[in-house]
C-alpha cells in the first residue's frame, strides 16, 4: 500500500522533479568527469606526439649514420640549434666549433642535401647560414650535367621566399620539372654531388640570355637536428659518390638509409643501445 | 496578499522546489541545503498554521515518493515544521535577519530529527552524529540560503504578516 501510494506519486507529480534529480546527477558527474578526461585525452595526445617525433628523429638519426657511412672521413657531426626568433630564420648554431676542426665556408649537409655553408666559427659553435638566406649561394648543375647555373634563395614575398632559383641556366638548356639538381663542384666552396633540390617550373626571367628556375630544395629546414660538416679536405677529395643519385631524391635517400642499416646491422652492440 | 503577489510567491516556491531537484544534486555537499524546507517556511510565515500543515504534509510526501524506505517520515517532519513555524511566526518573522536566519536553522534542525526518528533507519552513534553534527550544518548551509532567499523576495512579496 506504502509502496503502491509511492509510486502513484513518482509517476504523476514527482516525475518531472525527478527527471530533473536525474538530470542535474548526470550533469554533476559530467563535470566532475570532464577534467579527468581532458587529463586522460592530453596524456594521450602528448604520448602520441611524442611517439611522432621520437620515431621521426629515429629515422633522421639513422638516415645521418647512413650518411656519416657513406661520407667515411672528413667531416664533422654536429647538432643543428634553430633559433626560430626574428633574425634567426636563416642562419642555425652548429655545436661544432674550431676546436672540432670546423673552418668558414665549409658545407653543411644532411641526408637529404645542402642545408648550407658555415660563416663564422668560434671555439665551441659556429654559425653557418641556410639555404633561404639571402647571401645562399652555390654553383649547381642538372644530374645529368645538361645545364649549369647559380642556386640562390627565391626571393619571392609569402611562402615561396622557401623555394629556391637555379639562374643563369643557358637558353639551350632546358630543364623538365622534378629533375634533380646537385651542386657542381665548381667554385670549390661545395663538391660536386650534394642534392639541392628539384625543378618546380621555368620562371620569367629578366635576364634574356639565360633560363630561370623554380626549385624545391630538397632539405626541409625545420627537420633540421642534426647535420655533418665537411672539412675542406673531404671537399677536395668530392662526395660523389655519398649520395647514390638515381633519376629521383628517394632513391638517394633509400641508398643512405640502407647504409646506415648496413651499419647498425654490423654493430648490433649499436643498435642495442639505440632508444 | 493580491493575485500579482500571489503569482510571484507561488513562482518563488516552485523555483525553490525545481531548485530542491536541480541544483542540490549539482552541489552534492555532504550537508545539503535544503530547498523544500525553506519553502515550506516561506508557507509557513504567510499562512495559518492549518493550511501551513496542509503544505507541509503535500511537500513531504512528495520527497518521500523518492525514498520508498522511509515514505511518511518526510511528510511527517514537514507537517510538523509547517505546523510549528506558522504558529511561532510572530515570535521569530520580525525585521530580524539573525531571527530569520535561526528560524530556518530550527525548522529544518528539526525536521531532520523528526525524520530521522521516524524513519527508524539510523540508530545509535550513526543517528547521533547524524543529529548533532551533519544536521546541524546542513541546516546551517540551509538557514544562510534561506536569508539569501528572504532577502532576494522581500521587495516583491513584502514582509510576513504577524
Amino acid at each position: 500500500m506504502r509502496g503502491n501510494a509511492a509510486a502513484s506519486i513518482r509517476g504523476t507529480i514527482v516525475a518531472p522533479l525527478a527527471g530533473l534529480q536525474k538530470r542535474s546527477e548526470l550533469s554533476r558527474r559530467a563535470f566532475l568527469a570532464h577534467d579527468e578526461a581532458v587529463r586522460v585525452a592530453d596524456s594521450v595526445t602528448l604520448r602520441s606526439q611524442r611517439l611522432d617525433g621520437v620515431t621521426q628523429e629515429n629515422e633522421r638519426l639513422r638516415r645521418l649514420l647512413g650518411l656519416g657511412a657513406a661520407v667515411k672521413w672528413g667531416f664533422v657531426p654536429a647538432e643543428a640549434l634553430q633559433g626560430r626568433g626574428l633574425g634567426d630564420e636563416f642562419t642555425v648554431t652548429l655545436t661544432a666549433g674550431r676546436r672540432a676542426g670546423v673552418e668558414p665556408l665549409s658545407p653543411v649537409v644532411a641526408p637529404e642535401g645542402l642545408v648550407g655553408m658555415v660563416e663564422r666559427v668560434d671555439d665551441g659553435l659556429s654559425l653557418a647560414i641556410t639555404w633561404p638566406h639571402p647571401d645562399f649561394r652555390v654553383s649547381a648543375m642538372a644530374l645529368d650535367g645538361s645545364a649549369f647555373g647559380i642556386v640562390t634563395a627565391h626571393l619571392a614575398p609569402g611562402a615561396a621566399r622557401y623555394f629556391l632559383e637555379l639562374r643563369s641556366v643557358p637558353l639551350r638548356s632546358t630543364l623538365k620539372p622534378g629533375a634533380l639538381v646537385v651542386s657542381s663542384g665548381l667554385g670549390g666552396v661545395y663538391p660536386r654531388g650534394i642534392p639541392i633540390g628539384s625543378v618546380v617550373a621555368e620562371l620569367k626571367s629578366t635576364e634574356g640570355w639565360a633560363r630561370s628556375y623554380l626549385v624545391r630544395p630538397a632539405v626541409r629546414l625545420p627537420d633540421i637536428a642534426s647535420v655533418l660538416i665537411l672539412r675542406p679536405e673531404r671537399v677536395r677529395a668530392g662526395v660523389e659518390n655519398v649520395w647514390q643519385l638515381g633519376s629521383a631524391t628517394d632513391s638517394a635517400t633509400k641508398g643512405v638509409v640502407a647504409a646506415g642499416d648496413s651499419v647498425r646491422a654490423a654493430r648490433p652492440d649499436t643498435a642495442r643501445r639505440l632508444p | 496578499m493580491n493575485a500579482v503577489k500571489s503569482a510571484w510567491f507561488a513562482l518563488v516556491v516552485v523555483l525553490l522546489v525545481v531548485l530542491h531537484y536541480s541544483l542540490r544534486p549539482v552541489l552534492a555537499w555532504r550537508a545539503p541545503i535544503d530547498f523544500l524546507v525553506i519553502a515550506l517556511l516561506l508557507v509557513a510565515v504567510r499562512a495559518r498554521p492549518g493550511v501551513a500543515a496542509l503544505a507541509g504534509f503535500m511537500l513531504g510526501i512528495m520527497a518521500d515518493s523518492l525514498t520508498p524506505g522511509a515514505f511518511g517520515a518526510g511528510a511527517l517532519a514537514m507537517t510538523a515544521v509547517g505546523f510549528g513555524a506558522s504558529w511561532l511566526k510572530a515570535a521569530f518573522f520580525a525585521d530580524n535577519i539573525a531571527l530569520n536566519g535561526i528560524f530556518v536553522l530550527l525548522g529544518k534542525w528539526a525536521f531532520d530529527i523528526i525524520f530521522l526518528v521516524a524513519e527508524r533507519r539510523v540508530l545509535g552513534t550513526d543517528l547521533l552524529v547524524q543529529a548533532v553534527l551533519w544536521s546541524p550544518l546542513s541546516a546551517a548551509a540551509t538557514a544562510i540560503m534561506g536569508l539569501v532567499v528572504l532577502l532576494a523576495v522581500r521587495p516583491v512579496l513584502g514582509a510576513p504578516r504577524s
